[in-house]
């Protein structure tokens, strides 16, 4: 579920930086790199409370 | 040694199709060989992804200096992905997890792709200091369009993939079949 959001998240990104205004785009890209990070962070840990 | 815009976004289009070329052999790779991704390969794939916005917006907009940067982060963020994949399989006598590929698993395949995206971005920063002169960004061809438009698509391809694969659920560590399809 949580690959699945990062995916979405980035295609969105690049829809945005398409068909958008640059601003728009790069936030989304903000945030899908915090998930990531924060994806990357549950597997390497497996103790982080974070679940999807 | 500088580079007027256009020839910036024309290397930026290149960098989208090289990015399509590794998701793609990516995917050629699942489904020829019937080797699911695993989560860290997963994300590798994620950052990937993210690689293209920058050179997306670079396309779109005009080059600026912002755009090699979210290249950067998305390629730093990568490259520590696939480094933490390369050390868990760096012990002697470890198989490494998946098949090979010109003697090398795709995870330090993907390092090597990652180092490559930040330095080819340090240089675009370095050399090309006219790209970021132009007011207007220059008109994009079919060429840049639809290398933005087959990267999105393998990023969607990418999304039904993994949705195949895990579902609504967490991912398994080491995925053998397809949740969605029994």
């Amino acid at each position: 579920m949580e690959f699945l959001v990062a995916f979405v998240n980035f295609a969105l990104a690049m829809w945005l930086a398409w068909r958008h205004e640059a601003p728009s785009a790069i936030y989304v890209f903000y945030a899908g790199l915090v998930l990531t990070a924060a994806i990357y962070l549950r597997h390497v840990t497996d103790a982080l409370p974070l679940s999807f | 040694m500088d580079m007027s815009a256009k020839l910036a976004v024309t290397l930026n289009a290149l960098a989208l199709y090289a990015i399509s070329g590794v998701l793609a052999f990516a995917f050629y790779w699942q489904f020829a060989y019937s080797e699911l991704p695993c989560p860290l390969c997963l994300l590798q794939r994620v950052a990937f992804c993210a690689l293209a916005v920058g050179p997306i917006l670079a396309i779109r907009h005009g080059p600026k200096p912002q755009y090699y940067g979210l290249v950067i982060l998305a390629a730093l963020l990568g490259a520590i992905i696939s480094s933490r994949q390369m050390l868990l399989h760096i012990l002697p006598g470890d198989a490494g997890f998946g098949s090979p590929f010109l003697g090398a698993h795709f995870y330090t395949w993907a390092f090597v792709a990652f180092v490559v995206a930040i330095l080819a971005a340090a240089v675009m920063l370095a050399i090309g200091q006219r790209q970021f002169e132009v007011v207007r960004p220059p008109a994009t061809t079919a060429f840049e369009r639809s290398a933005i438009w087959v990267v999105l698509g393998l990023t969607m391809l990418n999304a039904l993939s993994v949705f195949l694969e895990c579902g609504l659920s967490a991912c398994p560590s080491n995925p053998v079949h397809y949740q969605l399809l029994g």
